[in-house]
């Protein structure tokens, strides 16, 4: 039951995705202009980016997940299939789990993919970008389900999108911190693998109570 | 600036913000004190839930 | 019916705590400005100047009870906030939602306080250490809870998302706190800074319990004047607001 429940929301999401497959390019093209935009903002000057290139990567790709979360519940919030989740035989925290889950890969992933990209336009030092992949890859499904509990709390409001930034920027700051830290500790010479095994605790940790809590947010705002 | 006006300055803010504390739900309530009785001289009927929403802070 | 429990449930009453809340806020209010005025005027005229930093340490008896209350008041949001989604208490709602700007005003206060006595030490009004920066996230989380119940209409769906967002804030506040030390050791070496770092002498420890203490006294009686309001404005409409509106004409 739980794992059909699985196999179905993963099936239909990527059914309803496949039919609007340009949407998910969205998030990496935004990416690539926020660096974009840091290069003009900065003077464009090969030393001066490659000084803050990890950092302003990291920024491009937390921004972008964060304008993506509005299609976290949205599209479900407004055609009621949302309800059907709270009625499901399945807990409703496994079908946020799943959701999540799905909207990571179709979101976040593509911007994995295009981060060694970004990092040529901002010359970063290549001896950086296995570590930067490494925290993207487990700050970015972190920061997924850290957004999934802001987005289940503002589900339903109408002009919610500052409302989504304001609540969950503070919420983001230790991902931020550890994610972009454990690059620039690398940088130093330092040892990031502590700075990446606090992100892969914060992910394991939140795997299971982000849904739980963005359960309950469901729950309010629906109830 | 010699230190005593740095203290000054932060002892003002604590009083200031305290001040602000202090009077802002007295404000709201106020308000909504007047409002009920505003629907009282209306002749309102005392079961109507229809609140105009007073924004507090 | 043990009289604490059928006490706990009189607060439950609408009409039962606008009157307890009317009654005793003045004195939250009265007693906590008596304490710290005590305070104040200790820290003030009574304390000898510190050593290494002069007059400008007399900050710290403003700064450190502020700072306290901060956290304490969070904490304390959060801990009314389970009790509200746990219970369906509607009074501890209430309570929750009204903790929210005595915190985030308490938190302005360490932040314009700790930048002002930073400004003589640092140079500069502003230097993003690990407390003020903490203290600064801190106001943002404030914000985002207060910013949150006044988005959603029904006043007791609102009080329950932004109080389950509160509970979520308190678990993440620790993380947060050693997030930001973590990378302001990183970035900045092990700098020590000089905030409240002087030893303290004898005399100097009166006047600041004094504000601990009239801090939270002012902060129940600003507690239970905000509850009372977001309870009157809650049950407008009702008949016993009306009823105690004639009364008092």
């Amino acid at each position: 039951m739980i794992r059909s429940a699985a196999k179905a929301l993963i099936a239909r999401d990527l059914r309803m995705l496949w039919r609007r497959r340009g949407d998910s390019l969205q998030p990496a093209l935004f990416a690539v202009l926020v660096a974009m935009l840091f290069a003009l903002a900065l003077g464009g000057e090969a030393q001066a980016l490659s000084n803050v290139a990890a950092a302003v990567l990291w920024l491009a790709v937390l921004l972008a997940g964060l304008l993506a979360l509005d299609t976290l519940f949205r599209s479900d919030a407004e055609d009621g299939s949302l309800e059907q989740w709270l009625l499901a035989p399945v807990p409703l925290a496994w079908l946020v789990a799943v959701r999540v889950f799905t909207h990571w890969a179709t979101t976040a992933l593509p911007l994995l993919l295009v981060t060694p990209l970004l990092a040529e336009l901002l010359h970063l030092p290549r001896e950086q970008l296995p570590v930067l992949l490494a925290s993207l890859a487990l700050g970015t499904p972190l920061l997924s389900l850290l957004g999934a509990v802001v987005a289940a709390l503002t589900v339903g409001m109408p002009r919610s999108g500052i409302l989504v930034a304001l609540l969950a920027l503070p919420l983001y700051v230790p991902v931020l911190v550890f994610g972009a830290g454990s690059v620039a500790a690398a940088a130093q010479g330092l040892d990031p693998s502590g700075a990446l095994l606090l992100l892969g605790a914060g992910l394991v940790m939140a795997s299971l109570l982000a849904p739980l809590a963005a359960a309950a947010a469901i729950r309010i705002a629906l109830g | 600036m010699t230190y005593q006006t740095y203290v000054i300055a932060a002892y003002m803010v604590f009083v200031v913000v305290l001040l602000w504390d202090f009077v802002a739900p007295r404000i709201r309530i106020n308000q909504l004190l007047r409002a009920a009785r505003l629907r009282i001289a209306r002749g309102a009927s005392s079961h109507s839930n229809a609140m105009p929403d007073i924004p507090h802070q | 019916m043990n009289p604490v429990v059928r006490w706990f449930h009189q607060l439950g009453s609408p009409p039962y705590f606008d009157r307890f809340a009317a009654r005793w806020a003045p004195w939250g209010y009265g007693l906590g400005t008596l304490v710290m005025a005590y305070g104040i005027w200790a820290a003030l005229f009574q304390v000898p100047a510190d050593y290494q930093q002069g007059d400008s340490f007399r900050i710290l008896y403003i700064h450190v009870p502020s700072a306290w209350m901060s956290l304490f008041v969070f904490g304390l949001m959060a801990v009314y906030a389970a009790i509200a989604l746990i219970w369906r208490i509607k009074l501890c709602e209430i309570l929750a939602m009204a903790c929210a700007p005595i915190g985030a005003a308490f938190t302005v206060i360490t932040l314009a306080t700790g930048s002002i006595w930073g400004k003589p030490m640092w140079g500069t009004w502003w230097d993003w250490d690990p407390r003020l920066t903490s203290e600064l996230i801190l106001l943002f989380l404030y914000l985002g809870i207060m910013g949150l119940y006044n988005a959603i209409d029904d006043r007791r769906a609102a009080a329950r998302a932004a109080g389950l967002l509160a509970i979520v804030g308190v678990v993440l506040l620790p993380v947060i706190r050693y997030s930001v030390v973590w990378w302001n050791s990183l970035h900045q070496g092990q700098t020590i800074r000089l905030l409240g770092e002087s030893s303290i002498d004898g005399s100097m420890v009166p006047p600041l319990v004094a504000m601990l203490v009239g801090t939270k006294l002012w902060f129940i009686g600003s507690l239970l004047m905000r509850a009372r309001a977001d309870n009157l404005h809650r049950e407008s409409g009702k008949g016993w607001v009306t009823a105690l509106v004639e009364v008092k004409r």
